[in-house]
């Protein structure tokens, strides 16, 4: 298989897991196939050595890069709104997609209550990640992989179930 | 005994130990009914976590590129930076000549000369693909000051009024100037038109009539403005070089088709098509050899085909049709947007 074609299977291959990994770091659908996209060019025109491992590793800088620029544009904004935000007009239609909004919400959040470098490894990991190339890219020994892993998978669950509790006795 | 530890058997479970790790994590798991419990919790998180995280899945509008337009685009992108860095050396060496000159200049009579950059611009040779890029890089840029200097919009319409210089790039470049149209429209902001000066046999081919012989009046993009403000159906930063309404209308809204010709820096035309869905419907079937899927009956369907693509929204159809055709991704896409911007 040539170079060329090694990189388009992966982009057939890992293009969905991409956008994904980038969605829970930027939290916008839109924006994460557009930074998809910008990564993807980028792999083309550089063709690294370890391509896999290398797309998450732009990917995850460009998420950053997002998050800064994101945060300058927030304190903008604040000093430039006066006007209390409209209220959302749509309406949500079915209870199904409510429930699922609020469980994405609370998992949102219960990743947003790990140690950045936790949620970065798993977020690698389940990006599809091996143990090596997770290592490479978030300077952790081989070795310590699975011991973060294993704190941030007992660690996200923990923080959802206390959402959901507090969650439940809110609405009761 | 001693226990496995919990972060090994996650290890072992993610298929991340060695093959002789693995086999003696199994042999202590035959004989430690503990440490099989502990395994098997550890599995249930390990899905838990899973399934957590699977609710953090985006809800995809999109359909990704394909991998030829993604590398089109990749490769004028290269293509371009090397470009503009050779301008940049290139201009640079200009500034440094007229420079010299002006202070020689200075040093001989003392007299005010004028601006170094007007001379500059009159060394511009108008038929280098070099000069084409370079002002077409800068021509969003013209548009938004108007007190720039002048050489950048020239060249543009001179690359664009004669097909030979505009096909310089062909292939690639033309292929990647339509990428950039769909993936940066927004970001782009709209040059200033050249059409009024193109006559339709100095444009580079377009291997279609798009208005089939019926009765089509030709206004200039100021006059068509006038007539439909913002709403003319088009594609931001492109140069707009022909529009054509239709003479009647079917339509009880009263706005007859128009189609907007649109020129990609190579050359390559788009033309942009808004009208009663019924008359855009005949248009588009008298284009199309027969056999082909029929265009968008349902509100808001869309269709793609043969370079062409269609929206349909009530009553209104929007469609794009390129010649020669490109991906039907960077069609949908600019469907998108052009439907963003109209409604």
């Amino acid at each position: 298989m040539s170079r060329v074609d090694e990189l388009e299977r992966l982009y057939q291959t890992s293009y969905t897991a991409v956008v994904r990994f980038l969605y829970r770091k930027v939290w916008d659908a839109d924006r994460a196939e557009d930074l998809a996209q910008e990564v993807f060019l980028r792999l083309f025109q550089h063709k690294p050595e370890k391509p896999r491992a290398w797309i998450f590793a732009v990917a995850a800088n460009l998420a950053r890069d997002e998050a800064r620029s994101a945060i300058r544009r927030r304190k903008h904004l604040t000093l430039l709104s006066t006007d209390p935000t409209p209220a959302p007009s749509r309406v949500q239609a079915a209870d199904e997609a409510v429930e699922h909004d609020e469980q994405m919400e609370a998992v949102q959040q219960a990743l947003a209550a790990l140690t950045p470098r936790d949620r970065e490894v798993l977020l690698l990991w389940d990006a599809g990640l091996s143990y090596p190339e997770i290592a490479a890219q978030t300077g952790l020994a081989v070795g310590a992989v699975g011991t973060t892993l294993a704190r941030a998978r007992k660690r996200l669950v923990e923080a959802y179930d206390t959402q959901h509790a507090q969650d439940h006795a809110a609405h009761s | 005994m001693r226990h496995i530890p919990e972060e090994e058997l996650h290890s072992y479970l993610d298929q991340a130990l060695s093959r002789s790790q693995c086999v003696e994590i199994e042999s202590h798991l035959a004989r430690c009914a503990w440490c099989r419990a502990s395994r098997d919790g550890i599995a249930a998180l390990r899905d838990r976590t899973t399934a957590l995280l699977s609710t953090l899945t985006p809800v995809r509008h999109r359909i990704p590129p394909s991998w030829d337009s993604l590398s089109l685009q990749a490769a004028a992108r290269g293509s371009r930076r090397v470009r503009l860095g050779q301008a940049g050396l290139w201009a640079a060496s200009i500034a440094a000549a007229v420079g010299l000159g002006w202070a020689g200049q200075g040093l001989l009579s003392r007299a005010p000369s004028a601006a170094p950059t007007q001379q500059a611009a009159l060394t511009v040779p108008s038929d280098s693909g070099l000069v084409q890029q370079l002002a077409v890089q800068t021509s969003p840029e013209t548009s938004r000051a108007p007190e720039a200097p002048r050489p950048a919009v020239t060249s543009t319409e001179q690359a664009a009024a004669t097909p030979s210089a505009a096909r310089t790039h062909r292939t690639v470049e033309e292929r990647s100037a339509l990428m950039d149209s769909d993936s940066s429209v927004s970001a782009y902001s709209p040059s200033e038109p050249v059409g009024s000066r193109l006559s339709a046999g100095g444009l580079p081919s377009s291997d279609f009539d798009l208005t089939g012989g019926g009765m089509w009046r030709t206004l200039s993009w100021d006059n068509a403005k006038r007539e439909r403000g913002e709403s003319v159906p088009r594609i931001r930063g492109l140069p707009v070089v022909e529009v054509q309404v239709a003479a009647a209308s079917r339509d009880s809204s009263g706005q007859p088709t128009m189609i907007v010709a649109q020129q990609l820096r190579s050359g390559q035309l788009i033309h942009t098509i808004e009208g009663p869905a019924t008359d855009v419907t005949r248009l588009l079937a008298s284009q199309r050899s027969e056999g082909k899927s029929p265009w968008p009956t349902m509100d808001d369907s869309t269709a793609v085909s043969d370079g062409t693509m269609a929206m349909r929204h009530g009553d209104r159809m929007l469609a794009i049709q390129a010649s020669p055709s490109v991906p039907a991704d960077s069609l949908r896409a600019m469907i998108r947007r052009l439907n963003a911007a109209n409604r």
